[in-house]
């Protein structure tokens, strides 16, 4: 398989998997109480919040994987990075969320009484494990890669990013002049 | 390829926390997950009518309820169709067979595990009468453990680790059905007790109840130290029915020297069960027990939290 499939293919098969990460515990929730008997609309809001927020983080992590392969100096850090993010978001998303439901049974128990929605407790924590994925992902290979030539990088893929909106927005000859002399 | 030291590290980190993951949580967390009932419900809202059951000498209707302690979403849905129930057949007591109180002390956890879900049946003047179970102070006779168990004993106004009732037709017996309280010196008190109140036991219809079942094909399987020790007991004298929970399913037994024996554990969680050759019925739900019985006949409904029944079971009195 050549590197340009690969590099289109990988971002995509890693993201299928950040979402099915993210999906995991509300789904073996709903399914459990499906099987147990309970009504159908029980637990659709845990699959709900974990879809508002598994959708959005699984474009956000194929759009960072995508623009890693254009500016990584090394290939490798791209994918110890992302699974090093990958493993923090599975561990993080339901170790949280099994220390904060059986650690503090009393504290949402009596919050739950009180008419508290269970889908904003499911999603504030989801959210916390997610924003811990990306930071480690992005710090992670932030640190692998040289930084000198990752600055040049990221630097040579602004400029071609701006190139090409410029070629897309403006017939100007004086705006091509002064982004070519970058 | 070589890797530097930065790198090496990353991906070896990685690849343990990977190996981690794929194992741990496939395999153990989110399956602990879909077991425990762990995410928060609301408590049922409704009120119903007081003291509406009717019971007389020749009948009496109830319910049993077993492994229900978590105060969570599955716990409140089994406690409101529990409510429910009630307003479409009343019932003027509640067997619990045992751990009404997980995921905490209940002195700390009575109001979540307890009065929240079956306050429409308080309310309504239903009685509660327990088996205590294996969670309930732990039930390994350390002091805390003892001291859980007797506050446990005290909220629900029941008098001792094992007694006596009787509603109607039926004399109830309940068991402390715990390793520490069958055998020993402990153990032939309350075995000799047993063997002499079911002795003079004069009503139609016998019924215990204890925590850990002598018959089932669950995740925890037969108690044999019950079987060994009660079931002989229960045999001499010709006990209808045995109500048990400790196991998160419903089973029934046939006959088995004609006693039935019913586990009735999905007050809040589920577990996998399979198939015995003394099984009659069995299926991993959320579920409770409907009782009603009417002379010599006694006839029963396992109920699931949508309504749904999922066994029906008739039984003729052994005394007549």
């Amino acid at each position: 398989m050549s590197h340009r499939v690969v590099d289109a293919v990988a971002p995509v098969v890693y993201a299928v998997i950040d979402f099915a990460a993210i999906m995991a515990p509300s789904l073996f929730i709903k399914v459990a109480a499906d099987r147990g008997g309970m009504a159908s609309t029980v637990g659709l809001d845990l699959v709900a919040a974990s879809l508002a927020i598994g959708v959005p983080h699984a474009v956000i992590a194929w759009w960072r994987l995508r623009s890693e392969e254009r500016m990584a100096v090394r290939r490798a850090d791209i994918w110890i990075a992302a699974i090093d993010g990958l493993v923090v978001l599975a561990l993080g998303w339901t170790l949280l969320l099994l220390a904060v439901l059986a650690l503090f049974v009393d504290e949402h128990s009596a919050l739950a009484n009180r008419g508290y929605p269970v889908i904003a407790l499911w999603a504030g924590l989801l959210l916390v494990a997610v924003a811990l994925a990306e930071g480690v992902s992005r710090f992670v290979f932030w640190w692998l890669e040289p930084h000198a030539a990752l600055h040049r990088r990221r630097r040579r893929h602004h400029v071609r990013r701006s190139l090409r909106h410029a070629r897309r927005t403006t017939a100007d000859d004086a705006v091509w002049a002064g982004l070519r002399r970058h | 390829m070589g890797l530097n030291r930065r790198q090496f590290l990353a991906a070896g980190l990685g690849a343990v926390g990977a190996v981690v993951a794929a194992g741990g949580l496939t395999r153990q967390v989110w399956p602990m997950l879909a077991r425990e009932d762990l995410v928060p419900g609301e408590a049922p809202d409704m009120v119903l009518p007081p003291l509406a059951w009717d019971t007389t000498r020749d009948r009496v209707t109830f319910a049993a309820l077993g492994d229900n302690g978590s105060g969570g979403r599955q716990a409140m849905a089994v406690a409101t169709e529990l409510a429910r129930t009630y307003r479409a057949a009343p019932f003027g007591v509640v067997a619990l067979l045992g751990d009404i109180c997980y995921y905490g002390p209940i002195q700390k956890r009575f109001d979540d595990v307890f009065r929240k879900p079956l306050g429409p049946l308080i309310d309504a003047g239903v009685g509660f009468e327990l088996a205590i179970g294996n969670h309930d102070g732990n039930l390994d006779y350390s002091q805390a453990g003892l001291e859980e168990i007797e506050a446990e004993l005290a909220l629900l106004g029941t008098p001792g680790r094992y007694y006596t009732t009787t509603h109607g037709p039926v004399d109830f017996f309940y068991l402390d059905s715990s390793v520490p309280s069958l055998s020993g010196v402990n153990g032939a008190g309350q075995l000799a007790w047993l063997d002499d109140v079911l002795a003079r036991s004069t009503n139609q219809w016998r019924v215990v109840c204890m925590h850990h079942p002598p018959f089932s094909s669950g995740y925890h399987g037969s108690a044999l130290h019950v079987r060994e020790r009660v079931v002989p007991i229960l045999e001499r004298h010709r006990v209808d029915l045995v109500l048990a929970g400790h196991d998160h399913h419903y089973e029934r037994t046939r006959p088995i020297d004609g006693v039935t024996y019913v586990v009735s554990g999905g007050g809040c969680k589920r577990t996998p069960v399979g198939r015995s050759d003394f099984t009659a019925v069995a299926d991993s739900i959320l579920e409770f027990l409907h009782v009603e019985v009417d002379g010599d006949r006694l006839s029963a409904r396992c109920i699931q939290p949508d309504g749904h029944v999922a066994d029906r079971f008739e039984l003729r009195a052994r005394r007549s």
